[in-house]
């Protein structure tokens, strides 16, 4: 679960960063729009300014060109009110166009424009009195001061409309001044946020990296621990095991002597004896006293006494060659090749038909497959397998062995089935133990035929299983790998 | 042992009921030389190399040695090595009896120069029958003396 946290905020994170990204971007492209709008009405403004100013400015100098060409009578100051005269009418009409969105500066200039007409008339009037060599009246005129007050009147108007722009122009520049200033904080939020979220996604990274980095690292410690620890186990377990032959060797070894010596001078006791009771034979008669029954007893007692020294010591003899010959077994370099099954077996079954004809018994061998493997091993196992099936059938029931195989992917299971007297539940661990048998005891036998049976082939790779039922008979099972290596060879690979 | 001098059998045996039941049974075959029995290596090589370890007391003697391989003291082998390696007793045929039947250590032994090498048998019957061929042996080899 904690390793997932990150994964799923990393998700979260790019989302949020996405999602903020297309909020900005929306949010700046509305106020931006707006932002464009509020420029266009400060231009606006100023514009309106500019051609109130104008405006104004034309009309004072119509005025003064009037008034100069009433005072002076030169023709350039006609001129100059002529051109000035025709400019104003175009530019109010322009005035009028631009400010047709504001009720207000509509109003003024509808209050103007009589003003404005009046003056015109009153600017027209004079200046014809005044080409008309009235100057004295047109002068007059203009004394009165009716144009003077028209224009003050007309100035008044346009500087209240200019205020108003003036107002305008404060109010829309603030409006454009806010809207730059929230696109800038926006813009500023927008990219903390997004270097917030970059950088939280760039620790939770690196956190995630570091976390399977250490994993991996640690993963990788253990593997090398594990083999070195099944490295170490293995050579102990090697070594326990060499020591356990050598010392089975060693013991079965030195046992061998002393038992040589009790052997030889139990022989030489007995031929001792021979002499011993040839002497006193020899004496008794030259006593002339015939053998009493207490001589025989002596010379029965003796007997028994070495019959029973002589059978253990043949017992002991039989077990100390056994595990001497278990250890040498154990200490022979198996050696893989591959083996035709059919010819070893039918080799087997061959030297044993002898015996199983002795035995009213037959061996059939179905065909098997090669295996690679040991072949003095095999040869070994099942040769015992047949041996044992052979000595332990039924008395009275013809015997009928069959070994036959069944295969997986990897390993042949090999079967010798018989129809003999079978071997107990309880005895089916029993009957693989050195020097234990089970059953009744009435074979000749130490009880290390199968024990060899299956150490060997637990040194080939297999395994050992057996299936029996009392009077009916029992299937031994040699579990074996279809190829198998000898350590030699796993070593030098 | 048709030799002009009568051939003394050292038997180096650290086993003494071995060595009575080797002694008993080459008797048996009709051997009838002094056998001279020891049962530590040292106390035979003392009397084959002499105090001063040269061979010169064994000059001139027809010698034949049997010799056991597991002693106490040393090892069978060494002593092997050294007799083959003595310009006195060199030529004299060392017959090596021992419960060892290793193959690496026999070929060891007879590259070492020994004459025969025999491997105890287990039972006693073959053991005696066995001495009994080796006595039966004994009397038909020749023996040189040392020089």
């Amino acid at each position: 679960m904690l390793k997932r946290l990150p994964v799923f905020g990393q998700t979260t994170l790019l989302a949020i960063g996405f999602a903020i990204v297309l909020l900005v971007s929306i949010t700046e492209f509305y106020i931006s729009d707006r932002f464009n709008d509020a420029t266009a009405s400060v231009s606006h403004t100023i514009e309106v300014q500019k051609k109130i100013s104008n405006l104004l400015l034309t009309i004072r100098r119509s005025e003064s060109a009037q008034r100069g060409f009433i005072l002076t009578d030169r023709p350039i100051y006609l001129q100059d009110y002529q051109d000035s005269v025709a400019d104003i009418r175009p530019n109010f009409d322009e005035l009028r166009m631009l400010v047709s969105d504001s009720a207000r500066q509509e109003a003024n200039l509808d209050e103007a424009e009589p003003l404005l007409q009046s003056k015109l008339n009153e600017l027209g009037e004079t200046i014809q009195l005044a080409t008309g060599g009235q100057r004295d009246k047109a002068s007059d005129i203009v004394k009165a001061g009716a144009g003077q007050r028209r224009m003050e009147s007309l100035r008044g108007i346009f500087e209240r409309m200019l205020a108003v722009e003036a107002n305008l122009l404060d109010e829309r520049s603030h409006d454009a001044n806010r809207l730059q200033l929230t696109l800038l904080v926006l813009g500023l939020l927008a990219l903390g946020l997004l270097m917030t979220i970059g950088a939280l996604s760039v620790f939770l990274f690196r956190r995630t990296l570091m976390q399977r980095e250490r994993a991996r690292a640690a993963l990788e410690e253990g593997y090398a621990n594990l083999e070195g620890i099944v490295a170490e186990r293995t050579s102990d377990l090697r070594e326990a095991n060499d020591e356990m032959q050598r010392f089975a060797y060693i013991v079965s070894h030195d046992l061998r002597s002393p038992l040589v010596n009790i052997m030889g001078f139990t022989a030489e006791l007995e031929a001792l004896r021979d002499d011993a009771f040839q002497k006193i034979a020899a004496l008794q008669v030259q006593a002339n006293s015939p053998p009493s029954d207490a001589d025989e007893q002596i010379a029965k007692d003796f007997d028994e006494a070495i019959g029973f020294i002589k059978t253990s010591i043949g017992k002991m003899d039989r077990l100390i060659h056994a595990i001497l010959r278990i250890s040498r077994e154990g200490r022979r370099e198996l050696n893989a090749e591959l083996v035709d099954m059919d010819t070893l077996l039918g080799t087997i079954s061959d030297s044993l038909a002898h015996q199983a004809e002795e035995r009213d018994a037959t061996v059939e061998v179905a065909k098997l497959p090669p295996v690679m493997s040991d072949k003095l091993a095999l040869e070994q196992i099942f040769s015992n397998l047949i041996d044992n099936a052979l000595k332990y059938l039924r008395k009275g029931e013809p015997g009928r062995i069959e070994v036959r195989s069944r295969q997986t992917n990897t390993h042949v299971i090999f079967e010798v089935q018989d129809n003999g007297r079978g071997i107990a539940p309880e005895d089916y661990q029993r009957v693989f133990d050195l020097f234990r048998r089970a059953g009744v005891q009435d074979r000749p036998g130490e009880g290390i035929g199968l024990a060899h049976v299956r150490a060997l082939v637990r040194r080939l790779g297999g395994t050992m299983s057996l299936s029996s039922e009392i009077g009916k008979g029992s299937v031994f099972s040699v579990t074996l790998p279809r190829r198998w290596t000898s350590e030699k060879e796993r070593n030098a690979a | 042992m048709n030799a002009q001098q009568p051939v003394t059998i050292i038997m180096i045996e650290d086993d003494e009921g071995h060595a009575r039941l080797i002694e008993k049974n080459i008797r048996r075959a009709g051997v009838n030389n002094e056998i001279i029995p020891f049962t530590s290596g040292s106390a035979a090589m003392d009397f084959l190399f002499g105090p001063d370890k040269t061979g010169n007391v064994s000059k001139g003697k027809a010698l034949l040695v049997l010799l056991d391989l597991n002693l106490p003291d040393m090892t069978g082998i060494d002593i092997l090595g050294k007799i083959k390696q003595n310009e006195h007793l060199k030529r004299s045929p060392v017959v090596v009896l021992t419960t060892t039947d290793d193959a690496t250590e026999i070929q060891r032994c007879y590259d070492l120069g020994c004459n025969v090498y025999i491997t105890k048998p287990v039972d006693y019957e073959s053991f005696a029958n066995a001495i009994r061929q080796l006595g039966l042996f004994f009397t038909v080899i020749q023996v040189p003396p040392t020089n």
